[in-house]
């Protein structure tokens, strides 16, 4: 276990040691904010300009989905990809750590900085939510809010799995980067593109199934928690850790 | 210490490795010799584990290096060749994390890094960041993390590989000190390091073993192809000096101009032919001017052995 602390604080480290994580927080924040101000302005507008729930605008809007899509990849990119250009990697996995724990010890890393990116949006929140604070009471109901935390938390974990195994295949981090972005383009598409389609066609529920903006806008925005979507997220943030694991091993044999 | 038998590697169609064996015994140093792409830093990267073999088993300390993987790593120190490092980190920093993942804690932690510092002349830039150091000074960095553990074996990758000549003759010197504690396997191609710091030499050529003795041994083997050159000045007929007792061969080279002969003369016993060979000549009336042993020095044996190897595959 210790071993594995070790290598998670170096990790977690190591993005501070480059411009990246800035350029990541900076962008981060900007955009967020932005969607922020722009949904208070909703809320308090008189008349059908409002929207109808306090994180509508930020998880349903077309430039948020982009700055996420490419977050994860930003974030992920130089974890294995860094190690094999440089050749650390040797120095790597001929101490004396398994496999699974360089690989989680990656994984946990960047999914803290995820969560290091999402802490300074909490702020918004009391406002948000109209938070009387000598009451504690909230005006509008703030589960909408807890729900779709939980599924950023799952879906970021998702995304950054994917993320995580590509960059323990190429050598490249700009490759990395390019082939995580496509593949998450894969989840977030049908939210930018919004095809006109009847809802209760078959097409539109495949197409429901794995589109992370949708599952936002249906569920985890009005304060639905759908394990359906919950699974997806979960189950190919495993699948991708456990392929990361396989591709490390498989370094070995070539 | 070390045990190998019948290891072997390809990468895809091509044999890096055919069929090595060797044993090394605890306490030695070993050199591990070849030519570049012999094949020395795939039989070392499949005993640090970075790699698997396709066949045949190693082990370390009694651990096969497949099965047993990580517990061969816990006991080995393993420099790779050219020392890859994080450059963003500063060197303590760097020790500090490889203390932790190699599991060292607490007091013993920072013990271990003062003593792996200091003996490896890292004290002055321990707070320097790595990507500024020099080449030498990254070296002695791979080092310091391979000692870092005081494995009992070590396994170094052309460790003086990009060096000054000054750097060579004190990482040899550690090298040596270290031999007395730890059982080392290094790789290099340079022989004058192998002469000043081995035990025992294992030369590797097209990736199988081509010798494997000690270094006595490979300086006997040396030793037997001897040869007394003798420089005598006149212009007479030196093939007399075929008839003194016990000379195998001699061969005559004679510089018309400064009216002196050069000859190769090759005996069963070396030792005693020189007293003889200048009895002979102050007999004989020849002016003797030098006269000198040669050996031929690893580096010759070296590339007989490897050249020899290199026909017999063709």
């Amino acid at each position: 276990m210790r071993p594995t602390l070790s290598l998670i604080r170096r990790e977690f480290s190591a993005y501070f040691w480059s411009p990246i994580a800035y350029v990541v927080l900076a962008v981060f924040l900007a955009v967020t904010g932005h969607l922020f101000y722009l949904s208070l302005e909703m809320l308090t507008a008189k008349g059908p300009k409002g929207i109808s729930y306090p994180m509508e605008l930020i998880v349903n809007s077309v430039p948020f989905w982009l700055v996420f899509v490419s977050i994860a990849p930003l974030l992920t990119m130089r974890l294995f990809a860094e190690e094999q250009s440089s050749g650390t990697l040797e120095m790597l996995l001929t101490a004396p750590v398994r496999d699974w724990q360089v690989v989680c010890a990656k994984y946990v890393a960047c999914y803290g900085f995820y969560v290091l990116m999402w802490l300074p949006t909490l702020l918004y929140l009391p406002i948000l939510t109209d938070w009387t604070w000598w009451t504690l009471h909230c005006e509008i109901d703030p589960w909408l809010i807890v729900t779709t935390y939980l599924g950023l938390a799952l879906a970021g974990a998702m995304f950054l799995s994917i993320g995580l195994f590509i960059s323990s295949l190429v050598k490249s981090q700009m490759i990395a980067a390019l082939i995580s972005l496509f593949l998450g383009m894969f989840f977030v598409v049908g939210g930018i593109w919004r095809p006109d389609m009847d809802t209760s066609d078959a097409p539109y529920r495949v197409l429901y199934y794995f589109t992370v903006p949708l599952h936002f806008e249906r569920s985890f925005g009005r304060g639905l928690i759908d394990t359906r979507n919950l699974i997806l997220y979960g189950s190919v943030a495993l699948l991708g850790l456990f392929l990361t694991v396989r591709s490390l091993e498989s370094r070995r044999w070539r | 210490m070390i045990h190998v038998s019948q290891l072997t590697k390809y990468y895809g169609d091509y044999p890096a490795v055919q069929e090595v064996s060797f044993d090394v015994a605890a306490g030695q140093v070993v050199g591990f010799l070849g030519p570049n792409g012999a094949g020395k830093s795939t039989t070392m990267r499949i005993l640090a584990g970075f790699i698997t073999a396709t066949s045949g088993t190693a082990t370390i300390a009694g651990h096969d290096v497949f099965w047993d993987s990580v517990e061969v790593r816990r006991k080995i120190g393993y420099m790779p060749e050219s020392c890859p490092l994080y450059k963003e980190m500063r060197v303590n920093e760097y020790l500090h994390f490889r203390a932790g993942i190699k599991g060292i804690y607490g007091s013993q932690r920072r013990q271990r890094i003062g003593y792996v510092l200091d003996r490896c002349w890292l004290s002055d830039v321990d707070r320097q960041i790595i990507g500024t150091l020099s080449k030498g000074y990254r070296q002695r960095v791979g080092l310091a993390d391979a000692l870092l553990a005081n494995p009992p074996v070590l396994i170094l990758d052309e460790p003086t590989a990009g060096l000054d000549p000054a750097q060579i003759r004190s990482t040899r010197g550690l090298i040596r000190e270290l031999g007395q504690q730890h059982t080392i396997l290094l790789s290099t191609h340079i022989l004058s390091e192998v002469e000043a710091a081995c035990d025992s030499v294992i030369i590797i050529h097209r990736g199988r073993v081509a010798v494997s003795c000690s270094l006595d041994d490979l300086k006997a083997r040396a030793g037997a192809r001897a040869q007394l050159v003798v420089v005598v000045g006149g212009t007479g007929d030196a093939n007399i000096f075929r008839t003194l007792p016990g000379v195998l061969d001699v061969r005559i080279r004679s510089h018309a101009a400064a009216e002196t002969q050069e000859l190769r003369i090759t005996a069963d016993d070396m030792n005693s032919l020189a007293p003889l060979v200048s009895q002979f000549a102050t007999d004989n009336e020849w002016r003797l001017l030098e006269m000198r042993v040669e050996r031929p020095t690893l580096e010759d044996l070296f590339v007989q052995i490897t050249k020899k190897e290199a026909a017999a595959v063709v």
